[in-house]
């Protein structure tokens, strides 16, 4: 991955994992209650030391002696799931402020002591379900990003001057990914129009009048709630020690307090009874779709299978929606995402039009598709081609440090263990075509679909 | 200030770098078996700059038909051939080299080289694929207008370049494009896509032999078959760009900003120019990889005007650019651009502080490891060295380089180099509201203002 240094805040992934939750979480439970340190396969040679220490911190160390270099991400289970209306952007806003001002280090303090010492893609991105702080090192400045880290977790001042600063930067971002971005303007009005009741019915950078009517208070509040030992997961990749990093963690890390866990979300959204649909004019030159199907959360059995139809229909190089769309000139590029959140989310297909053709086409033709998928049994070969898809994604999903951590702290987040990742791909290299079928037949359902269409202002 | 040193001389890595008897191709290829994928990549030392007038975008475009169909595999197939083996294989278009990028699982490598080679040299370029990509390329031309990035990127290059091949779009013009024939396609590919010109990099789960191997015989197909034509064989030549005469400023004119994009510069350096270091650490003092650089601070940190801004150079054969992006609300844009001029000019004028030299020069060096930390990177390294015809192991030579300099000596190229009254300014942005503050702001007559529409060619 590209190192920008703009992009602070990357708000959300789209991605394609799942497991069942009652399997990972009898599975993370036990394991955290019968021994604090397990080392568990990952893959190829690399395995995973799981450490759990005695004020709910979770450590996970991968040594991987390649090259002299480490990469170190702490992941926060916070995101804009937990924001209420009137503070949306609160999640994303605080990540911005993680690095200004703390207790022993001065604004800008931390972001020079750590490029001093030769970080590399120092950054961070809140999504709807967790916020994750990123970076690589050098391998002798192990303690330097440990000591960094840990006082930030509990040890940030927000004053007032850099929250309104900070805000106005949160507030060109937005600019930025939404006003001045069509496909951002789509993408939220999309989440806004499928959902009517969870919080995943706000875009992750907030509404404007929201940011606007902020502060500082608010921001420390939040972090008070959130930002504990208990509520977070180190991911350390590279050349280091286990035994090293597991005891400077607990020096450095060791005297933090746990925190009471928030209350869990609560808030169901109210089964989608209708389509609804709504059309944007703006300022592009060929039309834009998009269609948002309810789909269950990540820990639904049926995501592996979801996982499959996504390559099915737009993986790699041969698909079904290409064929529909890009062969006959309708579409220049067509693309699906099946969110992998926490809560019920959606799957999401997107066309961008060629010169003069209309999105209403390409709708028709994709729900034709659709259609296709929950009436037929999709080939062998077909099926297959899928699956070797999924499998090639993963094993590149897995190349660098950073990849490797980013895989163990995005499952350590929303699953509570990475192997919901591992056990994911097991999962899809099983989905038969009736199953493709049977959950292409349930999810794909008139009354749960929502589409945005974009046209010429 | 330790230099990093990369570890891979003790890993079970090889890099190979062979010319083959007879032949003039090139191979680099590092063994690394920790996961089981492959990365190819095939470049011919020649690129987008061979256009030629009004045929904007043929290089790409007869990239893009490559992969497309061969005298024995239609596109279906090989895309079909693809999916099967768990692969990608896509085609880049840079204005000095052209690759095939390339990744497989490595229980399937035969067959895919087996289908690389026929994809190279076996090119079938059939009329109906021509007319489908003329629609796809013109469409995605079009959907680039929505997003301002893109076009202020395109327009820059455009403006700064005045004429000189450096500032052809990579796609091409859709006026250019929709005149393309199969006889100019086919004879640009005879032109291109030649044995003289072939480098192969790759790393992976392979064995180097093999690689090397098969480089060998897809030279010797080439060479054979460029027997039968009457090429000359002369390398790529470019001729260096003009340097402006006065400062300039084009608006861009696009309805409904809130946010504009500003890219300002000149005229850059070679990569092998004698002040290429220090003018490297000039730069990233001012807008490098750093949250800590002048342009962060100043912009972003201290008066929230944009979420980004950076500094940067780009290189090539000849002196490409050098150019300072942000991205401003348009209600801050005259301010900023205004602010930004003054620290361009107090860059040339005054150099950098003692303290952003030292902890520039002390940060560049701590994480200068990350040049060369992972397969990928040192393949991207060869890629640069061998296509800008740079010394073998310029890439890892930048921490040795930097530690040898000096801070008078910086500011003296800096002095030398930066002209703050020949740059070339381009803004994204609504002309009604911009005009007049931006000529004010950047200290041109209004009179003297360019404007053009955003969705002209």
């Amino acid at each position: 991955m590209t190192k920008t240094i703009l992009l602070l805040s990357l708000l959300f992934f789209s991605g394609c994992s799942s497991i069942s939750s009652d399997q990972l979480s009898s599975d993370a439970r036990t394991a955290t209650q019968r021994v604090p340190q397990e080392i568990l396969p990952l893959s190829g040679s690399f395995k995973v030391n799981r450490i759990q220490f005695e004020n709910g911190l979770r450590l996970l160390v991968v040594e991987d002696h390649s090259s002299p270099t480490f990469a170190y991400q702490t992941w926060f289970k916070v995101g804009s799931r937990n924001e209420v209306p009137g503070k949306t952007g609160l999640a994303h806003l605080f990540e911005h402020l993680m690095f200004k001002e703390s207790k022993n280090l001065k604004d800008g303090d931390f972001d020079r002591l750590l490029e001093s010492a030769g970080a590399e893609g120092e950054n961070a991105f809140t999504s709807r379900d967790y916020t994750a702080y990123i970076q690589e090192m050098p391998a002798t400045q192990l303690e330097l990003i440990i000591k960094a880290e840990s006082e930030r977790m509990t040890q940030v001042i927000v004053n007032d001057q850099s929250f309104k600063t900070e805000r106005e930067v949160v507030q060109n971002e937005r600019r930025f990914r939404n006003e001045n971005s069509p496909d951002g303007i789509m993408d939220q009005e999309l989440f806004q129009l499928a959902f009517r009741q969870h919080p995943y019915h706000w875009p992750v950078i907030g509404y404007q009048q929201d940011l606007d009517s902020m502060s500082a208070r608010d921001a420390s509040q939040f972090y008070r709630t959130f930002y504990a030992p208990n509520h977070a997961t180190i991911v350390v990749v590279g050349d280091v020690k286990t035994e090293v990093v597991r005891d400077l963690v607990k020096k450095h890390y060791g005297s933090l307090v746990s925190q009471p866990t928030p209350e869990a979300i609560q808030i169901a959204e109210p089964n989608q009874t209708d389509p609804r649909r709504k059309q944007l004019a703006l300022n592009i030159q060929v039309e834009k779709l998009l269609i948002g199907y309810k789909i269950p959360g990540f820990t639904n059995d049926d995501m592996p299978t979801l996982d499959v139809i996504q390559n099915l229909l737009t993986g790699g190089k041969n698909n079904r929606l290409r064929d529909a769309l890009v062969e006959t000139g309708i579409a220049s590029s067509v693309g699906s995402y099946d969110f992998e959140d926490r809560d019920p989310s959606l799957f999401i297909i997107m066309a961008n039009l060629q010169k003069g053709k209309q999105a209403g086409k390409a709708e028709k033709i994709i729900l034709r598709q659709l259609k296709q998928l929950s009436r037929e049994l999709v080939s062998s070969a077909e099926l297959q081609r899928a699956k070797n898809k999924s499998q090639f994604s993963f094993y590149q999903g897995l190349e660098s440090n950073y990849e490797k951590a980013y895989f163990l702290g995005t499952y350590e987040s929303l699953a509570g263990h990475f192997n919901a990742g591992l056990l994911h791909e097991k999962r899809v290299a099983a989905v038969t075509a009736r199953d493709v079928r049977r959950v292409a037949q349930r999810y794909f359902q008139p009354q749960s679909r929502t589409v945005i269409t974009g046209v010429k202002k | 200030m330790k230099t990093q040193k990369s570890k891979a001389s003790y890993l079970a890595m090889i890099l190979f770098f062979c010319g083959a008897p007879g032949f003039s191709a090139e191979i680099a290829f590092e063994r690394d078996p920790s996961l089981p994928v492959v990365n190819i990549n095939v470049a011919f030392k020649t690129g987008a700059v061979t256009d030629g007038p009004r045929k904007s975008g043929l290089t790409n475009f007869m990239g893009e038909m490559l992969l497309r169909g061969t005298r024995i595999r239609s596109k279906k197939q090989i895309e079909l051939d693809l999916d099967q083996m768990g692969a990608k294989l896509d085609f880049e278009t840079r204005a000095e080299s052209i690759i095939l990028r390339g990744s497989v699982l490595s229980s399937q490598l035969e067959p895919y080289l087996k289908l690389l080679s026929e994809v190279i040299t076996q090119p079938s370029f059939p009329e109906i694929e021509i007319s489908k990509l003329k629609g796809e390329i013109s469409s995605v031309i079009q959907e680039e207008l929505g997003h301002d990035g893109a076009l202020g990127n395109r327009a820059f290059s455009k403006y700064l370049f005045q004429g000189h091949p450096y500032g052809n779009p990579i796609l091409g013009k859709i006026s250019d494009l929709k005149k393309f024939n199969r006889t100019e396609i086919l004879g640009h590919y005879q032109q291109l896509v030649r044995e003289p010109l072939l480098l192969v990099v790759g790393s992976g789960d392979a064995s180097a032999e093999r690689m090397n191997e098969w480089t060998k015989l897809l030279g010797h197909s080439l060479a054979l078959i460029q027997s039968k034509q009457n090429l000359s064989s002369s390398a790529l030549s470019v001729t260096p760009p003009k340097p402006a005469t006065r400062r300039r400023l084009l608006i861009v004119d696009k309805p409904d900003r809130t946010q504009t994009q500003i890219n300002l510069g000149q005229i850059g350096i070679l990569m092998t120019d004698p002040n290429y270091f220090k003018l490297y650490l000039g730069n990233s003092a001012l807008g490098g990889h750093s949250f800590s650089s002048i342009l962060m601070q100043e912009i972003r940190v201290k008066r929230g005007w944009s979420y980004g801004a950076n500094s940067a150079f780009r290189f090539g054969l000849q002196p490409r650019s050098w150019l300072v992006h942000l991205f401003p609300a348009s209600k801050d844009t005259p301010d900023a651009l205004a602010y930004t001029l003054k620290i361009v000019e107090n860059l040339q004028k005054n150099g950098i502080s003692a303290e952003q030299f030292e902890f520039t020069k002390r940060s560049l060096i701590n994480s200068s490891g990350f040049i060369y930390n992972t397969p990928s990177k040192r393949v991207e390294n060869t890629l640069l060295e061998k296509s800008l015809n740079l010394p073998q192991g310029f890439m890892r030579s930048h921490a040795d380089r930097i530690a040898s300099l000096r801070r008078d000596e910086v500011n003296q190229a800096l002095k030398n180099f930066v002209q703050p009254d020949h740059l070339a300014i381009t803004v994204v942005g609504t002309a009604k509201e911009l005009k007049s503050p931006l000529a004010k702001a950047a200290g041109i007559s209004e009179d003297l203002i360019e404007v053009e529409p955003y969705d002209a060619e």
